[in-house]
């Protein structure tokens, strides 16, 4: 806790949060009585998605591969790019809630919470892709190193599709404690508010025995700090590893040794989108805009300008070095990525990821709710095309001609691709629904009555036309900025 | 008083209390595992709860998975008495020749347990020297069909042969009596002894008439030869002894006549080597592309007309004749030029089907003073006897009631002749209508009797291929269905002993021993005569001397046909896969690609490149729908699908016979449209065309879509070095030519990795692009060896066909001219290979032996082994192709329109008989690819451990290798300092496909050589 505070510094709680017990009723609230009729109406809508991303999961493992569109030359498509596109929305999580912990950027304690149960329902939706997507699903266990009565028979470590394995379980494992353990003070303050006992019996198991007393806050700070540190090189080990999946290879366009700062530029680019996507929803359906603020949006616009723009640079690198090398096989395949049988993927990629974030340049765009909402589905939909386009154009037309083939979808490619997105957003309002959306006993860390009581007094004095407002000094900064 | 104490043994007596503890406890005394066990129970009699529910939870689970897991059915049968020379897991091979739709190939036959599984070429045949062709190959298929009859039927209903030979003998009887003429309708039969047969019958019913007719007719040059030297016979073209070869229209690589044995004779001077580096120069006119003319040195595209008058324009040059009505071109000139040049050293052949043609190409051999040389009457060919006029007779003779009855053997007229749809009319009305066919077609199934004759696999016979050189076949499996062999048939109506096999040895005894001096006895001579396969007659030289026929007058009249053809005009041919439509039934064919399109399940319209662009017929290849167009010649329409292939010229309507079969056992055997309608006149040229859109189009199931290796990049247009190419002469002067890169591509393979040793054997495989004709033999020999699944047109079209080995078609230069390459690919068994270290489980892995292994059981389909493997030769299963999982096989393929292999009856026992039991069938969700036939290798390496030696050079040999006709294909051992492949494996020429990738591949290629020097100049 800081003991000076800028009165320059923008509130980072909304004007009509006025005290403890507003925060904890509101942000306690959706977890309590009947959510409004929209969160029914659009779970109802993802629940039935969900139901038929299970029909599709159900169908290509009952019928095999087959049903899917792939062929010979093409053996990953939709199946891969989902994978990694859904690994890279998780990026956004963890990037917020552990770099950003660990520069005490507090800023995040309004989003964190939903943006790591982004993570953890991505991993989710990313994990199933490639156990789904081996021919023989009911032996995925071979994928992993255990002890077994084959020889023993071990896995290949030189794999990168192991690497995988690896890299995404332990993403997985440490998100989803880091996630818990914020939850903790939470689960309590919900279980001490619960009127029904077994609403009560409930969150008390879910938190964990927590009193709230110093020794467990005390071991609270130095858990999150600790999770923080070894989540920090997840987010660039993560999409990094995924990455070696197709650097590693030999085909053109994927074997690129750029491929790590880009898939991870990428995956942070559309993580943060898709944050975008999920809070602008959520601060509306559950009135949350005082905890989820513009300026959240905003720094988030920040780091969607910055990383399209590093996936942009990287795009035309991938360019210039096909050109540079002077190999006849990778000049093939970014001019045919650019210009061939699939240009539409990758005129769609450039304009979403490159084109469309540079209107947030303007500040007044990066404000705008409506086209903040747009370009962060635009960014995600530019994200998905750049994994089909590294993965369909590189496949399609290789070394030989003659094997070169087209791609086209079925109706269960496009069925499980739709449906993980439903189970995604089945799984986040469920969430929202039971959980506190934004951490409640993080926001109240960042929430000081006593110093916003005295600038509101010192604004009033320096000749502010408006009551200052307990929790706010916008009016006193907007008048001091005035009068200067 | 206590009670008296009864016991039952001393122990009881002594010790009640313990005895009787014992006893209720029923297992104590047993084993210390059973005592463990039950002391974890109460021995009170109380079952507490807990351990209710465990046992309940127990037995209910075990239940469950007991009741649920079906075992499937397995069904083996031991041998009763087991045949002395059948060793289980041991092959047996018989000599046999396959004889049919026109094709001649000497083979053996791979049995397994009794069951012919495998075609190989009989390397002792001195006419196919061990080649085989695509059909020979795909025969064995069909002795496992399911549209076979399984015995003699009238109209629909199955009969026994009693009540068939009751009926058709009173028949036959009843229009003898009549005096009512009845027709014997066969294609070419080549066996003397069914000759000897059908004499007989002749003999005993003397108003049977046999018309011999073949679909793919030899008429004109049949008939030419008559007129020209007096004998009504094919000479023996002697490839391998001409200098230069000059083709019109003749695809002598793929399907014209004995066109094995050109293979194998071709090839002889094209294998080019530092110690000889000569080679034979072939020039090929021709309208539709062929291997044969994408093989050739120069290639003159003309269209159908201009095939015919190129021939006038050779004929001025070679005779010093001026007659009007020829087309030149200085190749053509320099094709007739190089003809002069080498005189008695040249060849011309011609596949036009007109006596003209022929008699103008007799003439032109006869001048070059060819004929005794490299084209001789000494054993004439006997595969083609059949005439044009018998069509006729037959078509005629129905109509006019002077034929009342008709019997068909080896023949579908009512699919093959042009005016089969009337012909089936004329059938159904005739009094008596018999076919012999083996399985269903056309003509059987409207004829009154079906006897249905054995499959080639299970009868005698024999063949004589070309005066004096006869083959027999001998049975491989008893009858599988109650069939008879045709042969027996007309014997029991003569009234003779329906023997056959007896027959044939009295027949050989009279008519063929007499004629060797090798063995004394005719025992030993029948006995080793069917060991060998073969067997070649001393006989007295035909001689032939040409008669004056005035080619001038042959010429002019075909000058003045020529010019009423207009300008456009359609050429019919067959196709290396289905040939005539015989095998249009069957399904290792249909998935054939044909080397020339990449076409597979259906036929098509050829056109040219700059023809579709012009009508806007381009396809759309990412689809795959090719525009449909309407053909109009005379009265017949024909609509198909439109395909550009690059070297049609303008005014070229090529369309290949044999598909559009309608009397086959499923839907998805009707493929593409019957083209014998337009055969009219027995020519495969027929002029006058014309062609209207039709708006329509349609999915071909199509392989490779035609690239060139030129492609553009982000650096320009530049050529993929995937095949690499050098003219002779350039060769002579550098053996590295068209090589050149090689040593800067090998010297800069560099690794940190430790290289393996391979202490054992090194597998490597090296092909010779300059020898491969595309023939495709070796991809249904793969299919054959290796359980490769059929997966159907709608599969093909999705791109997942699952072929092992496939034929890479690459074209160079212009759409108008193109110089074309074939190349075998298969897996290239790296050292260094991408897809092994991407495997995540490990199911791909690396011999010792340098063979690239995949362990099925092991692999759980990620596919990403396939998708870095730089060669894209890894298939995988994306349905259970070959029935192998039995739990989904009535559930069909989900969103997918069905799969061939299910619907066609592939999984059924009986075609499943075809299975070689050495190799695994795979199952859903697994990869699969070449696995160099490492069954034959461990067979090979098993029988020198036997017999305690080491392997020797040429004892193992791989499925593709021993099915070429070209011996394109060299594999061995590299570590064998004396191997065959270990020195070409360092010749200059050979290369590997993407080298630089280090990938250390194990299948070398040798560049493609043309003998082009002097047309280049031109």
């Amino acid at each position: 806790m800081h003991a000076y505070e800028s009165e320059f510094r923008e509130p980072l709680i909304g004007p009509s949060v006025k005290n403890y017990t507003q925060i904890t009723d509101e942000l306690v609230r959706p977890t309590e009585g009947n959510p409004p009729l929209s969160w029914w109406l659009i779970f109802g809508l993802m629940a039935t998605g969900t139901l038929f991303f299970l029909f599709c999961l159900g169908w290509t493992i009952w019928f095999g591969i087959g049903t899917w569109g792939l062929n010979k030359t093409v053996g990953w498509a939709w199946d891969i790019t989902n994978f990694v596109w859904w690994i890279g929305i998780g990026h956004a999580g963890t990037l917020i809630s552990a770099i950003l912990l660990l520069f005490r950027q507090r800023f995040r304690t309004g989003i964190n919470r939903a943006a790591e149960a982004m993570t953890i329902f991505a991993v989710i939706c990313a994990g199933i892709f490639p156990l789904l997507h081996t021919g023989r699903q009911w032996l995925d266990f071979f994928i992993f190193p255990y002890p077994n009565t084959r020889g023993p028979l071990w896995v290949n470590f030189n794999s990168p599709l192991l690497w995988d394995v690896f890299a995404i379980s332990t993403y997985f494992t440490v998100s989803v404690l880091f996630w818990y353990s914020g939850l903790m003070p939470d689960f309590a303050t919900i279980r001490d508010r619960a009127k029904s006992k077994t609403r009560k019996f409930i969150y008390n198991i879910l938190a964990f025995g927590w009193q709230g007393t110093a020794k467990q806050w005390q071991r609270f700070e130095s858990l999150s700090l600790v999770l923080a540190g070894l989540s920090t090189p997840l987010v660039l080990s993560v999409h990094t590893i995924v990455s070696f999946d197709f650097a590693t290879s030999v085909i053109p366009g994927w074997h690129t040794t750029i491929f790590p700062p880009y898939f991870v530029a990428g995956a942070i680019f559309s993580g943060f989108a898709m944050v975008e996507t999920l809070m602008l929803i959520t601060r509306v359906v559950f009135k949350l805009e005082d905890y989820i603020t513009i300026n959240h949006i905003e720094s988030m616009n920040k780091i969607i300008v910055l990383t399209g723009s590093i996936v942009g640079i990287a795009y035309l690198t991938e360019l210039f070095i096909a050109w540079y090398s002077g190999y006849l096989y990778e000049q093939h395949a970014f001019y045919n990525r650019a210009l061939g049988k699939y240009w539409w993927a990758y005129a769609s990629m450039m304009f979403c990821n490159v084109v469309s974030p540079q209107f947030y340049w303007f500040k007044s765009l990066r404000r705008n709710l409506w086209v903040t909402f747009i370009l962060s589905i635009f960014v995600n939909i530019g994200m998905w095309f750049e994994r089909f386009v590294i993965i369909v154009t590189s496949l399609a037309d290789d070394f030989l001609p003659s094997s070169w083939t087209y791609f086209t979808p079925t109706w269960v490619d496009v069925g499980i691709y739709v449906g993980s997105i439903c189970l995604f957003m089945t799984l986040f309002l469920l969430f929202a629904r039971t959980f506190p959306v934004v951490a409640i006993a993080e926001v109240k860390s960042i929430f000081r009555t006593s110093s916003a009581v005295a600038k509101a007094e010192r604004a009033k004095q320096q000749g502010a036309t408006h009551e200052g407002y307990v929790g706010s000094y916008q009016v006193g900064v907007l008048d001091k900025d005035a009068k200067n | 008083m206590a009670d008296k104490i009864y016991w039952k043994s001393i122990e009881e007596k002594d010790n009640p209390e313990l005895f009787y503890t014992n006893n209720e406890n029923e297992f104590s005394s047993g084993s210390k595992v059973v005592d463990e066990l039950v002391e974890g129970f109460p021995k009170s009699g109380n079952t507490s709860r807990r351990d209710f529910l465990k046992m309940l939870g127990f037995s209910v689970t075990a239940a469950t998975i007991a009741a649920s897991c079906e075992m499937p059915v397995r069904k083996s049968i031991p041998y009763a008495w087991k045949p002395e020379e059948v060793v289980p897991g041991v092959a047996n091979y018989y000599a046999s020749v396959f004889f049919s739709a026109g094709e001649y190939n000497a083979i053996l036959v791979k049995t397994r347990e009794g069951r012919p599984i495998k075609i190989e070429g009989n390397k002792q045949s001195i006419i196919t020297k061990g080649g085989t062709s695509a059909k020979a190959q795909a025969s064995v298929l069909s002795l496992y069909d399911g549209a076979r009859y399984k015995g003699p039927r009238k109209g629909k209903e199955n009969i026994s042969w009693e009540q068939a030979d009751k009926e058709v003998k009173s028949k036959l009887d009843e229009l003898k009596q009549k005096g009512a003429k009845v027709a014997l309708f066969t294609s070419t039969i080549a066996s003397p002894s069914t000759k000897a047969v059908i004499k007989d019958f002749i003999a005993a019913y003397p108003n049977v008439e046999h018309l011999v007719y073949d679909p793919i007719s030899y008429s004109g040059l049949l008939d030419a030869n008559e007129q020209m030297f007096g004998i009504r016979a094919i000479p023996d073209y002697q490839f391998s002894k001409a200098k230069v070869i000059v083709g019109v229209g003749a695809d002598y690589l793929g399907t014209w006549l004995n066109h094995t044995e050109y293979e194998t004779d071709w090839a002889v001077n094209r294998r080019v080597s530092k110690q000889n580096p000569r080679m034979s120069k072939t020039f090929h006119i021709e309208s539709v592309p062929t291997v044969t003319g994408y093989k050739a040195d120069v290639r003159i595209p003309v269209k159908p007309a201009h095939e015919e008058a190129s021939l006038i324009a050779i004929y001025n040059i070679v005779a010093g004749k001026n007659i009007p009505g020829g087309y030149s071109n200085p190749k053509i000139e320099a094709a007739a030029k190089a003809l002069i040049s080498a005189p008695g050293e040249g060849l011309l052949v011609c596949g036009i089907n007109d006596v003209k043609v022929q008699l103008l190409v007799n003439a032109i051999n006869l001048a070059l003073r060819n004929y005794g040389n490299t084209i001789s009457f000494e054993r004439p060919v006997y595969i083609k006897q059949g005439s044009d006029a018998a069509a006729a007779t037959l078509y005629d003779g129905l109509k006019n009631g002077t034929y009342k009855g008709v019997l068909f053997y080896e023949s579908n007229p009512v699919y093959q002749h042009p005016r089969g749809k009337e012909l089936a009319d004329l059938i159904a009305n005739a009094e008596l209508s018999v076919s012999f066919a083996n399985r269903l077609d056309e003509t059987s199934s409207v004829c009154n009797y079906v006897l249905p004759d054995n499959h080639y696999l299970e009868s005698w016979n024999d063949i004589e291929v070309k005066a004096g050189i006869i083959n027999t076949v001998q049975p491989t499996i008893s009858r599988l269905f109650d069939t008879r062999q045709f042969q027996e048939t007309l014997l029991t109506y003569a009234g003779k002993p329906a023997n056959y096999y007896e027959y044939i040895r009295q027949y050989w005894e009279n008519n063929f021993f007499p004629k060797q001096s090798r063995y004394p006895g005719f025992l030993a001579f029948w006995d080793n005569t069917l060991h060998d396969g073969e067997v070649v007659l001393n006989i007295n030289p035909a001689t032939v001397s040409a008669r004056n026929i005035n080619i001038d007058d042959v010429a002019a009249e075909l000058a003045k046909e020529i010019s009423s053809y207009g300008e456009a005009q359609v050429k019919l041919y067959e196709t290396i896969s289905v040939g005539d439509g015989t095998y249009a039934d069957n399904p290792w064919l249909l998935e054939l690609p044909d080397p020339v399109t990449k076409v597979t399940w259906g036929n098509y319209i050829v056109v040219s490149p700059s023809f579709a662009k012009k009508n806007d017929l381009l396809p759309d290849l990412n689809s795959k729908e090719y525009h449909v167009l309407k053909l109009k010649v005379g009265e017949q329409e024909i609509e198909l699908p439109v395909v550009a292939v690059p070297g049609t010229p303008e005014g070229t309507f090529g369309i290949p016979l044999g598909f559009g079969r309608t009397a086959v056992n499923h839907d998805l055997l009707k493929n593409g449209k019957n083209a014998f309608p337009l055969l009219k006149s027995g020519k495969e040229i027929c002029g006058n065309v014309t062609f209207s859109k039709t708006g329509k189009t349609e999915k071909l199931a199509i392989t490779q879509t035609h690239h060139t290796l030129t492609l553009k990049g982000l650096g320009g247009v530049r050529t993929r070095k995937i095949v690499k190419e050098a003219t002779l002469e350039e060769y002579i002067k550098n053996p590295r030519a068209g090589n050149e890169d090689r040593e800067e591509i090998l010297h800069e393979l560099v690794t940190l990795y430790p290289t393996h040793e391979r202490p054992g054997h090194h597998w490597t495989m090296v092909i010779d692009l300059n020898t491969c004709t595309g023939c495709s033999a070796c991809v249904v020999a793969c299919n054959a060896e290796n359980n490769i699944p059929v997966v159907g047109k709608d599969q093909v079209i999705r791109a997942r066909e699952m072929h092992w080995l496939r034929i890479d078609r690459y074209f160079t230069g212009s759409e108008e001219d193109p110089t074309v390459v074939f190349q075998p690919m298969l897996c290239q068994h790296c050292d260094n290979a991408p897809c092994e270290n991407v495997c995540p489980v490990a199911a791909t892995n690396h011999s010792s032996e340098g063979l690239n292994q995949m362990t099925y059981n092991r692999c759980i389909g990620t596919r990403y082994c396939a998708n870095n493997c730089p060669y894209k030769v890894r298939r995988f299963n994306w349905y259970d192709y070959a029935g192998n999982d039995s739990f989904d096989k009535k559930w069909g393929t989900g969103n997918d329109e069905g799969l061939a292999s299910y619907q066609l009856g592939l999984r059924e026992p009986l075609s499943r008989m075809v299975l070689n039991p050495d190799v695994t069938v795979r199952s859903r969700g697994v990869i699969e690819k070449c696995s160099f036939c490492v069954q034959r290798l461990q067979d090979a390496k098993l029988t020198a451990k036997k017999e305690n030696r080491i392997l020797r050079d040429g004892e193992a040999q791989t499925a593709c290798q021993t099915a070429c006709p070209t011996n394109a294909i060299t594999f061995g051992d590299r570590n064998n300092k004396e191997a065959a492949v270990t020195a070409l494996f360092s010749d200059e020429r050979a290369f590997g496909v993407v080298e630089e990738l280090h990938t250390l591949p194990n299948v070398l290629y040798l560049t493609q050589i043309r003998n082009t020097v002097e047309e280049k100049k031109v």
